[in-house]
C-alpha cells in the first residue's frame, strides 16, 4: 500500500468528523520546508511561504488569494470573434485561499468563484463573483476561517453538523433551466441567477417531485452527464461506501433516484460516466481506514492510494438503477473520464485520465505553500478501456500525458471519435497545450500555448450535432503580463492556434470545470 | 425512533418518590423555528443506555417558535444526557434524508453539536444529585 506520506505529515490532532466524502477533518498543514516546532499556526506558516515562493516563481500567481468579486469588465479582442458564437461561459473554481493570516493547505479547500464571459454583440464581458455558501458567508463577516477543511485544521473550528455546513461550491458551474447551479461533490448544489450570479438557495433536489425533502443534503457529484435529450444524470457518494443515482429532467426536477451499495471505501469518487443504457461509476484503487471518527486523521490525509486494490466498474441499468455487472480493472486512480459508449452486444467503451498513485493530492498541498516544483511528474494519461460482455477487459494507453477531458455535449453517452485534453509540453509546472485525439486513427491535433501560459479546461461549443463542428474555448494564464486571456479556437484545426483571443486587464484565480450555456 | 418516542408524557414523575425533590433538571431549548408540530425529547440515564437506546424518560412538547423548556423532576442521583427533534410534520417519527442524516430539527443537552452522527455521551451528559440542574441547547435545523 503506499503511504501518501506528505499528507500525513501535514497532519497533526484535532477534531474529526464523518460523513460525506469531501469535506470533513483535518490535520495540521505542515511540511518539510515549513515546519516550525514551536507553537506557530501552520496555516500561517504557509501564507508566509506562499508569499515568499511568489517572489521568486510567478508561476504560482493563479494560486493568490482572491480577496473580491470581480466587476464587469469587456475584454480585449485579437483576431474574429465568430458571430454564431453567442452565449455565456461559466467557469468555477477555489479562489479564495486566505483568511486573516492563515491559507489553506490544499487547493480543494478555496471558497468558489464564478467566472463568466457573456458573448453578445460582438463583444465579450467578464464578472466574477464568489459563491456565497453559508460558510463563505460566515467567514467573510468574522474576516477567518471558522470551520476546519478535509485537510486544513482550524483551531477551535465549529463543529460541522452536517456536510453542507463547510460547503464550498468550488468545483463546477452547470446551466440548469434558467439558472446556474454551482457544484461541489459532498453536499448540494447551489443555485444561482444565471446573469447577475447572485447566489439563489441551496438546492433541496427533491423540490416538487415525490421525493420531497428526503434527498435534502445529499452529495451531488460535480460532474454531472448531460444526455442529448436534456436529462442531468449524477451521483452522489456517502462516507458508508453507497452510491445515490440521480436521474433529473433539464428543468432540474428529480425523475428518480437509486441507492448502490459500492461497498467503496475510499471516501473520494469525483466523476463517472453514462452510456445510451448504463451507468458506470468507475470505483479508484482508494482506501481508507475503517472509522475516522476514532482516528486523528483529516479526510484528505486518512485516504490512500492500494496497488493491490483493482479499480471496479459498476454497471447499473438506467432504467431501474439496479447494478447489472462489474468489471475489475488494473489498479488505478482517475479524477476524470471523457465518456462512454456501448455497442449493440452489450461491449462497452470508455476513456480515463488514469494514473498508477495518489500524488496528485500532495502536489496540490505542496503548491499551496509554493513548495511544489514540478507538477507535471505524475501527471496522468489516457486509457481507452474496452468492457466485454462476457466480463473480459482491454485497456489501451495513449502516449503523452492527459487530463481534462472532454467531448461534445451531443455525444455524452454516445460514440465519440474525438477527445479533448490539456496536457504538458513544455512547461514543466501545468499544462500547457491544448490536443484533439482522433480515437479512429490514434492522431492529435495539439497547439502548444507554451510555458508563459497555463491552460485552463478547455471545452467545446457546437451549433450542430457533428463532431468537428464548432469551436474549443478556454482560459489561460498569461505569466508574464499578469493577464487572463480566453482562446477560441476551431475544433477542427487546434494546431493552427487561437482563431481569436480575448484579454482581461488582469488574471482570474486558476479554476477548473466550466460550461457555456447558447442563446 | 417512532416507538422510542411514543410515550410516556412524564414530566411530573410518580416512581421515584423516594428521593430528594431538588432532583430536577430544567430543559431549556432554543431556536425553534416554527410552532408546528412537536419537540420530542428523550433523558438517557449512563451511557450504556443512550447507546442501548434505552431512555429514562421521554416527553412530548408543543412546539413554539422561539424557545421551549421542558422538566424532569425526582430524579435519581446520577449523569444523564438529553436528545430531542422537532417533528415538524407531525408524523411521531424523524425524517430523515436518504443516507439517514436527519432533515428536522435534532438537539442534544450541553448544546452538543453532531459531527456526521451521533454525539458522544460524555457530550452531553451532566450530573443530577441533590440539587436543581438548568440544561440548555440550540437546535439544529
Amino acid at each position: 500500500m503506499q503511504r501518501r506520506q506528505l499528507l500525513k505529515n501535514i497532519a497533526g490532532a484535532s477534531t474529526c468528523i464523518g460523513a460525506s466524502s469531501l469535506l470533513m477533518s483535518v490535520p495540521f498543514a505542515v511540511n518539510a520546508k515549513i515546519v516550525n516546532k514551536n507553537q506557530i499556526d501552520p496555516l500561517a506558516n504557509i501564507k508566509t511561504s506562499f508569499a515568499d515562493a511568489l517572489k521568486d516563481n510567478p508561476s504560482l500567481l493563479g494560486l493568490k488569494n482572491t480577496a473580491n468579486n470581480f466587476a464587469h469588465q469587456q475584454l480585449t479582442i485579437e483576431g474574429k470573434l465568430p458571430k454564431d458564437l453567442t452565449g455565456v461561459f461559466y467557469r468555477n473554481g477555489p479562489a479564495k485561499y486566505e483568511q486573516g493570516n492563515q491559507r489553506y493547505s490544499h487547493q480543494f479547500e478555496g471558497d468558489g468563484m464564478i467566472n463568466s464571459f457573456t458573448f453578445a454583440n460582438g463583444n465579450i464581458v467578464h464578472q466574477g463573483k464568489f459563491v456565497e455558501t453559508t460558510k463563505f458567508v460566515q467567514e467573510q463577516q468574522q474576516n477567518k476561517f471558522l470551520y476546519s477543511g478535509p485537510l486544513s485544521d482550524i483551531k477551535n473550528s465549529r463543529k460541522v453538523t452536517q456536510a453542507d455546513t463547510v460547503n464550498t461550491a468550488n468545483i463546477n458551474v452547470i446551466p440548469v433551466d434558467d439558472e446556474i447551479w454551482a457544484l461541489w461533490e459532498s453536499g448540494s448544489a447551489t443555485a444561482l441567477d444565471a446573469t447577475t450570479l447572485a447566489t439563489k438557495r441551496r438546492v433541496n433536489l427533491g423540490a416538487n417531485s415525490q421525493y420531497g425533502d428526503k434527498l435534502k443534503g445529499l452529495a451531488f457529484s460535480a460532474h454531472p452527464k448531460i444526455e442529448a435529450n436534456g436529462d442531468i444524470w449524477n451521483f452522489g457518494l456517502s462516507l458508508s461506501g453507497h452510491v445515490a443515482l440521480y436521474q433529473l429532467s433539464s428543468k432540474g426536477l428529480m425523475k428518480n433516484v437509486g441507492i448502490i451499495n459500492a461497498r467503496y471505501r475510499g471516501k473520494m469518487l469525483h466523476d463517472f460516466l453514462i452510456t445510451h443504457k448504463h451507468i458506470l461509476l468507475i470505483l479508484p484503487s482508494l482506501t481508507s481506514q475503517a472509522d475516522r471518527s476514532h482516528s486523528n486523521l483529516k479526510l484528505f490525509a486518512s485516504i490512500e492510494y492500494d496497488s493491490k486494490q483493482p479499480m471496479r466498474v459498476l454497471v447499473i441499468d438506467k432504467q431501474t438503477l439496479t447494478l447489472k455487472k462489474q468489471y475489475e480493472l488494473d489498479a488505478g486512480f482517475a479524477f476524470h473520464f471523457g465518456n462512454a459508449w456501448e455497442e449493440n452486444d452489450g461491449t462497452i467503451h470508455f476513456d480515463a485520465s488514469i494514473n498508477d498513485n495518489f500524488k496528485v493530492m500532495d502536489e496540490l498541498s505542496e503548491i499551496m505553500s509554493g513548495t511544489a516544483k514540478n507538477l507535471d511528474q505524475n501527471s496522468p494519461h489516457t486509457a481507452l478501456f474496452t468492457l466485454k460482455p462476457n466480463g473480459g477487459t482491454t485497456k489501451v494507453v495513449v502516449d503523452g500525458d492527459s487530463e481534462f477531458p472532454r467531448v461534445y455535449d451531443h455525444l455524452v453517452g454516445q460514440r465519440n471519435k474525438t477527445l479533448y485534453t490539456l496536457s504538458h509540453t513544455q512547461s514543466q509546472f501545468w499544462r500547457d497545450t491544448v490536443c484533439c485525439l482522433n480515437m479512429d486513427s490514434g492522431k492529435k491535433d495539439t497547439f502548444i500555448y507554451g510555458d508563459e501560459f497555463i491552460a485552463e479546461e478547455h471545452i467545446i461549443i457546437s451549433n450542430t450535432a457533428k463532431e468537428g463542428d464548432g469551436y474549443l474555448l478556454g482560459t489561460a494564464l498569461h505569466i508574464p503580463s499578469k493577464r487572463t486571456c480566453l482562446n477560441i479556437f476551431s475544433a477542427n484545426n487546434l494546431k493552427g492556434g487561437p482563431i481569436c483571443r480575448a484579454w482581461l486587464p488582469y488574471h482570474l484565480p486558476l479554476g477548473l470545470h466550466g460550461n457555456f450555456k447558447a442563446s | 425512533m417512532k416507538t422510542l418516542f411514543i410515550a410516556i408524557m412524564t414530566t411530573s414523575m410518580l416512581l421515584t418518590s423516594t428521593h430528594a425533590l431538588a432532583n430536577n433538571v430544567t430543559f431549556i431549548i432554543d431556536d425553534i423555528k416554527s410552532d408546528q408540530g412537536k419537540v420530542y425529547v428523550q433523558l438517557f440515564q449512563g451511557e450504556k443506555n443512550y447507546q442501548a437506546n434505552n431512555a429514562y424518560l421521554s416527553s412530548i412538547a408543543i412546539a413554539k417558535k422561539g424557545q421551549i423548556t421542558i422538566t424532569f423532576n425526582n430524579l435519581e442521583d446520577n449523569d444523564y444526557g438529553i436528545r430531542y427533534f422537532h417533528d415538524e410534520n407531525d408524523n411521531s417519527a424523524m425524517e430523515t434524508n436518504l443516507f439517514g442524516m436527519p432533515i428536522e430539527g435534532y438537539g442534544y443537552s450541553n448544546s452538543a453539536k453532531a459531527n456526521y452522527g451521533p454525539v458522544e455521551y460524555q457530550a452531553i451528559k451532566f450530573q443530577v444529585a441533590d440539587a436543581a440542574v438548568t440544561n440548555r441547547s440550540t437546535i439544529n435545523y
